[in-house]
This record gives structure tokens, C-alpha cells and sequence, in this order.
């Protein structure tokens, strides 16, 4: 049963390396890569203000991860179901928390909630860690898709 | 405003350099904040002949409570050997009460600073709870990251923190004297 949910609520599992395929095969559009998670109180407000910015534009790829461990799994799934979003929604495949968060960018300190904004090109233009106000995120992707 | 003493040297080359966080090797200008009960505290009247561990912590963030225990146990285990821990809360939500509060429900007997303006968490470049600070009795930092390698506490492989004050009481080099972790993200008053 839960298998059945996790393929119709999430994505998939993604280690680092997988994060930046997925990135990858998005280019050609500009990506906001989102780190979050059930227990991060500022990274719930901003879920929704991501669904709205996706639904806005259209243009813009959004890809979401949760850092949630495997208990956590009930509750992104519940939250996601929720929130109904037009992007994808990934969980990090159990491993070490450091080599998930340098693989993925070492200038990230692990803070949650974390955006990322990649150019056409699969360049990273911003690394957006803690609280940020939409305007902030919209900047961030506006340089992205200028 | 305090800085770290490198800090203040570089200040002399460059003003870039006032708002360089404290990093590894640096040595730290005791500072003097409140404790939550209102008292206040002066880190260079603390005498810590093993060292002092900072911890940025919260009281409401689930993977800070999560090392409430470990942080309880931590206290008692070093207390005898000359080491000082002492809590800092920079969220803007948490108040003096609610920390009081919080630290009598979960036996936290080591002092809890209130971080009022998020001064310290700027300082030290803290951004998530919990994050460890450990300096040498000459306030040297010798170590900043996790305490251990597993929120839950049920399958720790690595005691980042431990041994980094274990290494600090033998004399020693950290063996990894930097480490990450995932945690909440420290509520700052807007900029």
C-alpha cells in the first residue's frame, strides 16, 4: 500500500548524484531545485508560494526534494497529496546527511529550506538558503530566465 | 560589536572583513548575553579548564529537541572533566519564558543564552539548530558542525562532537574539525 502511494504521490528517490541529472535533463528551461522537509516549519509556509510561482510560470521547472528520513515518509506524502503541486516531488534516498548536502552543493550549509536556481544552461545562478520571501525566489529565477 | 580576534586583524586590511564569520582556528572575544532568566552571563568568567561548547539551539525545532537527551547527557558527562556547555537560542519566536520553560521539561540544566537580534548566530555564522561550537580553554575554535551523525539517536555512527572534545581535554588535533548536518534554520529578525 505504501508503495502504491509513494508512486502516485512522489517522484522517486534521489541521492546527490541523481539530483543533478535530474537538473540536467532539464535543460533548457530555468530550474529551481527546492530542499524541504515535514518538520521544517518556514519550509511549509513556502511550499505553497512555489506551487503558485509554478502554476504562474509555466516556463519555469520546478523540482522539489524532501530531506524527510524514511519515517518522515507518511507525512510528505500526506502534505504533498495536500498541496497538489504541478512539479515533482522527490525524497533523498536514505544515506549520509553530509554527503547528500555536499554532493549536492558545498556552499550549502544543510539549512532547510533551500533553493537552488540553474540557468538555460545547467549553471547555478543562486543559492537561496533559510527564509526568503517570494520576491526574493522570483528574483532569483527572474535572473535565471532573463 | 564583536568579532574574532583574527577577524579584528584582518579589519585592518580590509573592512570586507568585519562581517567574516568566526571559523576554525580563529579565537573568540568572550562575549556577555542574558541567560533566559534574565542573568547575565560573561563567557570570560567562565572558567573551563577542558573548554567551552556552544550550541545553537531552539525549542521548537523537532531535530533540535531530538538531541535534548543527548545534549542533558553531554552536560553530565564532561562536567567533570572541566568542560562548560552552554546553549544559545537566536530564534526571534522563542522568548526568555518559553526557553526557561522548555529547558525545565526536557532537563536542560547547562545555561541558555537568549540571542536577542540574532548578534551571535551572525557572528558565528550559525544558520541551523542544533549547531556546535567547541573551543579550547584558550578560545580557540577547534571544532563547528553536528553533534552526531544521526538525528534520531538510534543509529549514530559518528559522535562528531565527542570526539571533538575529547580530542580538545587530550591536547590533540580534531579529527574533523568542520562537519554538516541537516537542521532548522535559525529565525532571524529581518534584515
Amino acid at each position: 500500500m505504501t508503495g502504491l502511494l509513494l508512486a502516485a504521490v512522489l517522484a522517486g528517490e534521489l541521492d546527490a548524484a541523481g539530483v543533478h541529472r535530474a537538473v540536467e535533463a532539464r535543460r533548457g528551461r530555468p530550474v529551481l531545485l527546492s530542499f524541504w522537509a515535514t518538520w521544517c516549519e518556514p519550509c511549509l509556509e513556502e511550499f505553497p508560494v512555489l506551487v503558485e510561482l509554478a502554476r504562474q510560470h509555466p516556463e519555469w521547472s520546478l523540482l522539489s526534494v524532501s530531506i524527510d528520513d524514511a519515517e518522515g515518509r507518511a507525512a510528505v506524502e500526506s502534505f504533498v497529496t495536500k498541496q497538489r503541486p504541478p512539479f515533482p516531488v522527490f525524497l533523498k534516498r536514505p544515506g549520509a546527511d553530509e554527503a547528500f548536502i555536499d554532493g549536492v552543493d558545498r556552499d550549502w550549509s544543510g539549512v532547510v529550506p533551500a533553493l537552488i536556481a540553474f540557468d538555460r544552461a545547467g549553471r547555478r545562478l543562486a543559492l537561496l538558503a533559510g527564509e526568503h520571501t517570494r520576491g526574493e525566489i522570483e528574483s532569483a529565477l527572474s535572473r535565471a530566465d532573463p | 560589536m564583536r568579532v574574532p580576534i583574527t577577524a579584528l586583524a584582518a579589519l585592518a586590511l580590509t573592512s570586507a572583513a568585519a562581517a567574516a564569520p568566526i571559523r576554525v582556528g580563529d579565537t573568540l572575544t568572550p562575549f556577555t548575553l542574558k541567560d533566559a532568566s534574565g542573568k547575565q552571563v560573561s563567557l570570560a568568567s567562565i572558567k573551563a579548564s577542558g573548554g567551552v561548547v556552544l550550541i545553537f539551539m531552539a525549542t521548537r525545532c523537532p531535530v533540535s529537541n531530538a538531541y535534548n537527551q543527548r545534549m542533558a547527557a553531554l552536560t553530565q558527562d564532561y562536567a567533570g572533566k572541566g568542560v562548560t556547555v552552554i546553549g544559545i537560542n537566536s530564534n526571534r519566536q522563542e522568548d526568555a519564558a518559553e526557553i526557561v520553560q522548555h529547558a525545565k521539561e526536557h532537563g536542560l540544566s547547562f545555561p541558555i543564552l537568549k540571542d536577542t537580534g540574532n548578534v551571535e548566530a551572525d557572528a558565528f555564522g550559525a544558520q541551523v539548530t542544533p549547531e556546535a561550537f567547541v573551543f579550547d580553554p584558550s578560545w580557540k575554535l577547534r571544532y563547528h558542525g553536528r553533534i552526531d551523525d544521526n538525528q534520531r539517536g538510534d543509529n549514530i555512527h559518528s559522535q562528531d562532537l565527542r570526539a571533538a572534545i575529547d580530542a580538545v581535554l587530550a591536547g590533540q588535533a580534531v579529527p574533523v574539525p568542520e562537519t554538516k548536518a541537516f537542521g532548522c534554520t535559525i529565525k532571524r529578525v529581518a534584515p
